[in-house]
């Protein structure tokens, strides 16, 4: 089992938390960058490599438009591009900045998410007498999502074999939308009202507390952990704050 | 059920439903590379049946999700979700999903007051770098040279027309196919679709 996922749920959760706060906090292009790097390695390191890749083929799209919409067609002072023509200095630098915030909290929140376990984190959340409606919304909304992904993947499939095209020009793919998407809203709105009868047969709007069967040990270096990550986030803050 | 979140059984259950197909509607317009969103579809449906609130608390948490695995370029128009569920919520209550031509004429306009929000963040927060298709749309307008904001804001008013349009069409659709059994819960929804 890799570190990410024998943590606490909460220090990967604060972990992840505070690496899209201080994205958010730091202001200069090599601050972003260095945090980018920060992440990949923490990510490695704890076992969610994963993350990594998915967050890059996540934000490399939108690199590019970034750097299309702000460097290659950006207003203001024009620097030489080293391929021959010009750049906008300042568009270039902001897409700069952008691109790595944005790979930080995309790669810290699916890096995150490869090492989410629903069980542990509302076990974790009834031992902190957390809010159990809101715990299991959370719980219940990834694993809808999925099940819906799924469920999205196979029709596509079998639709694809009874002749769906879902390539080709602008016509052809709009056309195959309602195919796709309307016997999904259709299952998914039968799914909900089945479910809805079982989760108020199950008791969930029993109240009062909750017993968690099976908590997660909560250690002290997951406490550390968390608390350095706290106090990232408010030097961090502090920073900007004078600077 | 706890203290602190006091929503009956069928929210729970449909609001996980709904997040869900807000999120993989846009995963299903993104492969199929076309220049709208149709991330609204989950909010949509939830205004319709349950009122503002519902579908406010889907957009909230779909945005969120959205924001944090792909970018948080998304976080902010977490208030077009807001708008979209206040405007869809007005329709509702005044027969907007009567009829396809009624759906239609309210889909344009929360397609125009979602577009001019969506151009004003775009353009103020992240200028006009959001990510999808429209950016596309925008960089083709800055080709041909206009300013900045006016292909922000033609790119943002026309793809937000077209895929909020395109969301409450469906949706009226799907309200209209819904067996009687499921609509027959949501008294809102059901009055919407009989009017």
């Amino acid at each position: 089992m890799t570190l990410a996922r024998r943590a606490h749920p909460f220090t990967s959760g604060t972990v992840t938390l505070a690496l899209i706060a201080l994205a958010l906090v730091l202001s200069s292009t090599r601050q972003t960058a260095a945090l980018y790097i920060a992440t990949i390695v923490i990510a490695l390191s704890t076992g969610a490599g994963r993350g990594v890749r998915t967050g890059l083929v996540t934000v490399a799209p939108i690199w590019v438009l970034l750097f299309l919409l702000q460097g290659v067609l950006g207003d203001g002072a024009r620097i030489a591009a080293p391929w021959g023509g010009t750049l906008s200095g300042p568009g270039l630098h902001w897409a700069l900045s952008q691109g790595t915030r944005l790979a930080v909290i995309a790669t810290a929140s699916l890096a995150f998410a490869s090492s989410f376990d629903p069980h542990r984190f509302l076990q974790a959340a009834i031992a902190r007498r957390w809010s159990f409606g809101a715990a299991f919304l959370l719980v219940a909304t990834l694993d809808a999502a999925d099940r819906l992904g799924e469920q999205a993947r196979q029709l596509r499939e079998a639709q694809r074999a009874r002749g769906l095209h879902v390539t080709g020009s602008l016509r052809t793919r709009a056309g195959a939308l309602p195919a796709l998407v309307f016997p999904l809203l259709l299952a998914s709105m039968t799914e909900a009202d089945d479910r809805a009868l079982a989760l108020e047969t199950r008791g969930l709007m029993l109240r009062g507390p909750r017993t968690a069967t099976d908590p997660p040990h909560d250690t002290a270096p997951d406490r550390i952990v968390r608390w350095l990550a706290f106090v990232a986030v408010l030097a961090g803050v502090i920073w900007r704050v004078r600077s | 059920m706890n203290h602190y979140l006091r929503i009956s059984p069928r929210l729970f259950a449909l609001v996980p439903a709904a997040v869900a197909i807000n999120l993989v509607m846009g995963a299903i317009v993104k492969e199929l590379s076309l220049p709208v969103y149709l991330d609204t579809v989950g909010t949509v449906l939830v205004a319709v049946l349950v009122g503002f609130g519902g579908g406010a608390l889907v957009g909230t948490i779909s945005q969120l999700l959205i924001g944090l695995l792909t970018g948080y370029q998304s976080l902010p128009f977490v208030v077009i979700q807001w708008l979209l569920a206040l405007l869809v919520a007005a329709a509702t209550r005044r027969g907007g999903f009567a009829s396809v031509w009624r759906t239609v004429a309210w889909g344009v306009a929360c397609g125009l007051c979602c577009g001019a929000a969506s151009a004003v963040i775009a353009y103020l927060l992240f200028r006009g770098a959001t990510g999808g298709g429209v950016v596309w749309v925008t960089a083709a307008l800055r080709v041909v040279g206009l300013p900045l904001p006016v292909a922000v804001a033609i790119g943002s008013g026309t793809t937000d027309v077209l895929d909020k349009g395109i969301v409450i069409v469906a949706v009226g659709t799907l309200l209209r196919a819904l067996p009687r059994r499921i609509l027959g819960r949501f008294p809102l929804a059901a009055r919407a679709a009989a009017q």
